[in-house]
């Protein structure tokens, strides 16, 4: 029996000592929403950091689509279960800031040694993610849309590339069609509330809420009802029941039928980058997102996510945290990321970097969205959004949008319904979240 | 989600009286509790203490307060509530949510496409389930053969039916929606909203085509072959014997069929407008049930949607009270 039981203290202390060395580096939880491609890139990034230092571990965990990561976090934060760091879109940025749920990414590099420098950031990104130049998330992977072509197309109808402004791009888009070059001469994106209107009113500098498009307080109102973006819903109803834009629908992502060469263009997130390029067979480029005439176009604003530190971790866990967003902020980490997935850099420190490699030269489509972000300096109609129950906003404007291009209702009315809808939403946010930014 | 579960605990409700328990076995139990008088009423009390049913009964009732009550009770807090989605915030704000829910007309087309979507459904599974077990019924080789096929497709995920279906029928890339076309026939169910209420009425009722199917080809069978003959040797042919003297047999089934394909429209076909239109275009295809869901998980607006789930429990429960009330009684099930 005696050597059984040395045999088993044996084994016992040979795991205890197992788990202290398994403890020594510390671990913490990231929940993201990349699948995929960038999934991969994810977790590439994540080894990266891991095997830079030997003091944290990273554990990067794919949680599905942006509402499904938040929908975990939520029914994790409240079962007191929470990972140190979730990814979440820049649609949920109140959400998020209100929920009592995080701590802002400026405080916490503050209390880690690692002070954050806003200046480094680019200005869209800021101007989206701080409040009052202390940032609550850090920026991770940052987007903006612009329009993909089929060059071979363009050619074939009899034009070199698209026109700048819409006045422009409608004819040929309408001529690809005609001439029978492509039965799709353009597919509605699904995110097309943020590339055809938020976008929108940013580029052309229209207001799309009052207060700055919310930045200046909950007590918002839309006001998107009118003038140019009515013309822009109008346009869109045109060139969808003409059948020059049409409509993947649902079990098809709308960026396949550019990339399978049966739609011409796509206005479409930057980071299709890496699905246009594993996909497309043809000669496809990309330009700036087209405005209107007459109009000299302001900075598009920024989609993707940012990275939030929940509370309720140990002192450790957020060392580890802000180790994490420090080589995150790195230039190599950042210019890295860009190349890899199409996202932008976040700092004018990785754009130059990639710059002076000459990989804009060599990709001249990467830089687009860059200069596109950079362009002027924001006004108050592009420094982004700042909208309270976002989600249901949304979901109330393209289901209004929508209803005006299957004609159940008049453009001016499904957009007025989406004000009211929209308004409602902001009122219910304003009477629970009222006393805060 | 409180909605699924009461439709969960709806469907056990309404298939109570196949959960009875059957004659001999009942038998048996009343001989062990030693109870000689309880053979003459069926309503009495079998058990003399209570501790024995208390244990049968306790795993039950464990998994229903679990996924029924707690998640209900929550619900109905909910509904009157107003709050953040992490909790951060909660306000109480009476009947707001409710009050305006009545107000939206989205709510109220929603409700409109239920209806119709419920009915249609209803329709097209019933008349079809009733075709195939006539006809299964009359086929004499292979009877087997067809009766597996037809058995088939409820066996498949209602997420892989509704993707299935929506990929088939996609105007751009479907083989069916080609075919179409190739008719004439403009189909777009992303541009029109009755092309896409027609294809989730489809794979709904495609869905729930072959469990009507059992029901129907078990009562068409307990249907007696001496009335069936006499029939014939007067003359009447296979239609005729159908509609004059099974059909009318079959009626407790049809009745019992109609109820339980109410429920399935009403509360499980969430996973198959999911798959297949998530509730577009422009809320054409929202029905009740997915907009609880959407409006509670996709939006996160919580009031709203579990003051949705409380209007929706309500009707589950009439639905339960109906059938219990109005057709258990009327419909004579020994056929």
């Amino acid at each position: 029996m005696r050597p059984f039981y040395s045999a088993l203290a044996g084994a016992g202390a040979v795991l205890l000592a197992g788990l202290a060395s398994a403890q020594a580096a510390t671990e913490i939880e990231f929940w993201h929403a990349m699948s995929g491609a960038l999934g991969e890139r994810v977790d590439e990034l994540v080894k990266k950091f891991n095997d830079s230092q030997k003091d944290y571990v990273v554990k990067a965990v794919a949680k599905g689509t942006y509402d499904e990561v938040l929908n975990g976090t939520i029914a994790a934060y409240r079962a007191k279960r929470q990972p140190e760091i979730v990814q979440s879109n820049e649609r949920s940025f109140l959400t998020m800031v209100n929920s009592g749920a995080i701590l802002p990414t400026s405080e916490l590099m503050a209390q880690q040694g690692h002070p954050i420098d806003v200046s480094k950031f680019i200005a869209p990104v800021v101007s989206y993610y701080a409040i009052d130049g202390k940032l609550q998330a850090m920026p991770f992977n940052s987007s903006t849309p612009i329009l993909f072509y089929n060059r071979d197309h363009f050619k074939a109808a009899g034009f070199d590339k698209p026109g700048a402004t819409w006045q422009e791009l409608e004819p040929q888009l309408d001529a690809i069609k005609a001439k029978g070059v492509s039965k799709c001469a353009m597919v509605l994106p699904g995110d097309y509330e943020w590339s055809f209107l938020e976008n929108y009113s940013a580029v052309n500098d229209i207001p799309y809420a009052t207060k700055r498009n919310g930045m200046d307080g909950l007590d918002t109102n839309f006001v998107f009802n009118k003038g140019k973006l009515v013309g822009q819903v109008e346009r869109m109803k045109r060139l969808v029941s003409s059948g020059v834009m049409q409509l993947a629908g649902q079990g098809i992502i709308p960026i396949q039928l550019f990339t399978s060469g049966e739609c011409s263009t796509i206005i479409a997130s930057t980071a299709s980058h890496a699905a246009v390029v594993a996909a497309a067979k043809f000669d496809w480029s990309a330009v700036e997102l087209p405005y209107e005439q007459g109009v000299s176009p302001r900075n598009s604003v920024i989609g993707g996510a940012a990275l939030w530190t929940l509370k309720g971790h140990t002192p450790e866990k957020y060392k580890a945290i802000a180790a994490f967003y420090d080589f995150l902020a790195k230039t190599d980490t950042q210019v890295w990321w860009h190349q890899a997935t199409g996202y932008v850099p976040v700092t004018t420190a990785a754009y130059d970097a990639a710059k002076a490699q000459g990989y804009y030269q060599k990709n001249p489509t990467r830089e687009i969205a860059v200069l596109q972000l950079m362009r002027g300096t924001p006004s108050d109609n592009s420094l982004g959004f700042r909208i309270g129950n976002s989600n249901q906003i949304n979901v109330a404007i393209m289901e209004e949008v929508s209803a005006a291009f299957l004609d159940k209702k008049p453009v001016q009315q499904a957009l007025d319904d989406a004000v009211s809808r929209g308004d409602e939403a902001l009122r219910r946010y304003e009477q629970l979240n009222a006393g805060k930014k | 989600m409180p909605a699924r579960n009461s439709a969960a605990t709806l469907s056990v409700a309404a298939s109570g009286g196949g959960l009875r328990l059957r004659w001999p076995l009942r038998r048996s139990f009343i001989r062990r509790t030693g109870d000689a008088q309880a053979e003459s009423g069926l309503k009495r009390a079998h058990f003399r203490e209570w501790r024995l049913p208390f244990w049968l009964l306790a795993p039950q009732l464990f998994i229903l307060l679990l996924f029924f009550f707690i998640p209900s009770i929550r619900a109905l807090i909910q509904a009157f509530q107003l709050t953040d989605p992490f909790g951060a915030t909660t306000q109480w704000v009476g009947f707001q949510n409710f009050a305006r829910l009545f107000r939206s007309s989205v709510y109220w087309s929603s409700v409109q496409v239920t209806l119709i979507f419920t009915l249609a459904q209803n329709v097209l599974t019933l008349s079809v389930a009733l075709v195939l077990a006539f006809a299964s019924n009359h086929i004499l080789r292979g009877r087997g053969a067809y009766r597996t096929v037809l058995l088939l497709p409820y066996a498949i995920a209602p997420a892989i039916a509704g993707i299935m279906l929506a990929f088939l029928f996609n105007p751009r890339v479907g083989p069916v929606a080609h075919m179409l076309q190739g008719l004439g026939f403009d189909w777009d169910p992303n541009r029109n909203s009755s092309h896409a209420l027609a294809l989730i009425v489809m794979a709904a009722s495609w869905k729930h085509i072959c469990y009507n199917y059992i029901f129907l080809i078990a009562a068409l069978l307990s249907v007696p072959h001496s009335i069936l003959e006499s029939a014939y040797l007067d003359g009447a042919g296979p239609i005729q014997r159908f509609l004059r003297i099974s059909l009318p047999m079959i009626a407790p089934t049809l009745f019992f069929l109609i109820v339980i394909n109410f429920v399935y429209g009403l509360f499980e076909t969430f996973a198959i407008v999911d798959a297949t239109t998530r509730g577009g275009p422009a809320g054409a295809t929202s029905i009740l049930v997915y907009k609880v869901y959407q409006d509670g998980f996709v939006t996160l607006d919580l009031g709203s949607s579990a003051a949705q789930s409380v209007v929706l429990m309500a009707l589950a429960l009439f639905l339960t009270f109906a059938q219990f009330r109005f057709i258990e009684r009327r419909v004579n099930y020994s056929v």
